[in-house]
């Protein structure tokens, strides 16, 4: 049995058989979150291998789309660093980074860029998010 | 359970608490009963109980609630029974209804941890989160006694003159921004001390708020959690404001936005599940003289997103570290995306 459809099956055990038999409120409920989070979990691991992938996708797209947006006015330090670090495949901590950046540099970048800029990268954020939502919801 | 029940049970903590009521009352007599844990907030413990005893050749039963800091709770970082106790004591000469604090003892020697002691108001705390608390507030509103309550209690907190009351301890922000840039630190500092990498949502949430904090120099006591399920009602009236753990002085649109989100309702337009939103508007305007500024609540309604996100982060992490057992806490790690996915959608993707 694969590792989510075993946590969804003691989800349900939990929540069919063991939760409605503890008599005592608290473990009562105890049993129906651990049924909860099994479920969630469940869902997170089944749906990982897609997510990743897409995620990787994404902030390649992101990375690739950054450079004409910034354009060819000097770029602040921060900035550019986390342009680099999302370039080099360092993942959600670089698009952390170039959001932190952004928000920091918003004057040195001026309101067109920093708009363009976070426009683009909140695309990225809206996916990534809706992924999530999917178990987490 | 870690932490959330003292490692020699319930028996020998009854029988603490008795021992160190009989010094402080000076009533070697003190007996206790109806002692219970109730489960209630993510925070401190809470038991009530009665105590019996003679003063002067009259026996009397008095109600009791104790708090204890198991510490290991959600906000521990941030709440402090000391300051929760100086709070409950400024407030009892004033109007504000609030529980009498009588004694905080800080020394982990009595208890094990540090706790306090208040009067036991009577009353009853439906959470609004479950069915037959939904029942309770449904009725309520229906009865119109409790609604109007609920409004003058917060009209109560607004007007309350808080230096006269000794409360300026809390720390008065800055004039202009610095009180929304203040609750903006102090919930980031809630989610650095997570250790946890925050999500570039959050990241870009905290960049607004403090980009786009509103200027005001309104100041109040400020509750932090206004909502049903955060005070006592008894016979249609408020009878206590419980949970002092996010009071603050500020700006009482913090307050004000709070009652108008609908974070705090479930199935119905009523606000925290019992009153009526142009009512409570109209009443609480006229009870305190503000015009409710709803530029600065809409802010405060995100910042309640990144406070949310901070509360989740830091009570998964309770868990997830070992820390604490209850499986509540590891249940919102996955509150978090939910919180994020709005604060986006407040954000306008």
């Amino acid at each position: 049995m694969a590792p989510d459809e075993l946590l969804a099956r003691l989800s349900s055990t939990l929540r069919h058989d063991i939760g409605p038999a503890v008599v005592e409120p608290f473990p009562k409920t105890q049993a129906f979150m651990a049924s909860v989070v099994l479920e969630k979990l469940s869902a997170q691991i089944r749906l990982a291998s897609a997510h990743a992938e897409a995620e990787a996708t994404d902030l390649v797209a992101l990375a690739a789309d950054l450079p004409p947006l910034l354009g060819t006015a000097p770029v602040p330090a921060a900035v550019a660093a986390a342009t680099d670090r999302l370039a080099a495949g360092d993942g959600v901590p670089a698009l952390s980074a170039l959001v932190a950046a952004l928000w920091a540099e918003r004057e040195a970048l001026g309101p067109e860029r920093f708009e363009a800029v976070l426009a683009r990268a909140r695309i990225t954020m809206r996916a990534r998010i809706d992924r999530q939502m999917e178990y987490a919801a | 359970m870690t932490g959330g029940q003292p490692s020699d049970g319930v028996a020998v903590m009854e029988e603490r608490i008795a021992a160190y009521l009989r010094e402080q009352l000076e009533a070697p007599d003190l007996a206790l009963s109806g002692v219970e844990r109730i489960a209630v907030g993510w925070s401190h413990e809470t038991w009530l109980f009665d105590a019996t005893f003679t003063r002067n050749g009259v026996t009397r039963t008095e109600g009791y609630c104790l708090r204890r800091d198991p510490g290991n709770a959600l906000l521990r970082e941030m709440s402090d029974l000391g300051t929760q106790f100086r709070v409950l004591r400024c407030l009892e000469p004033t109007a504000v209804p609030a529980p009498r604090g009588y004694f905080f003892e800080d020394d982990p020697a009595i208890l094990d941890a540090p706790f306090l002691v208040m009067e036991k108001v009577p009353g009853v705390c439906p959470s609004p989160w479950g069915r037959d608390g939904r029942r309770f507030y449904e009725e309520a509103a229906a009865r119109g006694e409790l609604p109007r309550a609920f409004t003058d209690a917060l009209v109560t907190l607004h007007t309350l003159d808080w230096e006269a009351a000794g409360l300026g301890f809390l720390g008065v922000p800055e004039p202009g921004t610095g009180f929304a840039l203040g609750e903006v630190a102090k919930w980031k500092r809630l989610i650095d001390a997570t250790g946890v990498e925050p999500d570039p949502i959050l990241v870009d949430l905290i960049g607004w708020l403090e980009a786009n904090a509103p200027a005001t120099d309104r100041r109040a006591l400020v509750h932090g959690a206004y909502r049903t399920g955060n005070f006592l009602c008894h016979e249609d009236k408020v009878s206590a404001l419980l949970d002092w753990e996010t009071e603050v002085i500020g700006d009482p649109m913090y307050d004000v936005a709070y009652v108008l989100s609908d974070l705090n309702r479930e199935g119905t337009e009523l606000l925290s599940n019992l009153v009526e939103r142009d009512e409570f508007i109209s009443r609480y305007e006229a009870g305190t003289g503000i015009e409710i500024d709803m530029n600065a609540c809409n802010y405060y309604q995100v910042l309640y997103g990144m406070r949310s996100a901070a509360f989740w982060m830091s009570a998964s992490g309770l868990y997830a570290d070992g820390r604490n057992t209850d499986l509540r806490l590891a249940r919102t790690a996955w509150s978090i995306p939910v919180v994020l996915d709005r604060a986006a959608r407040d954000l306008g993707y």
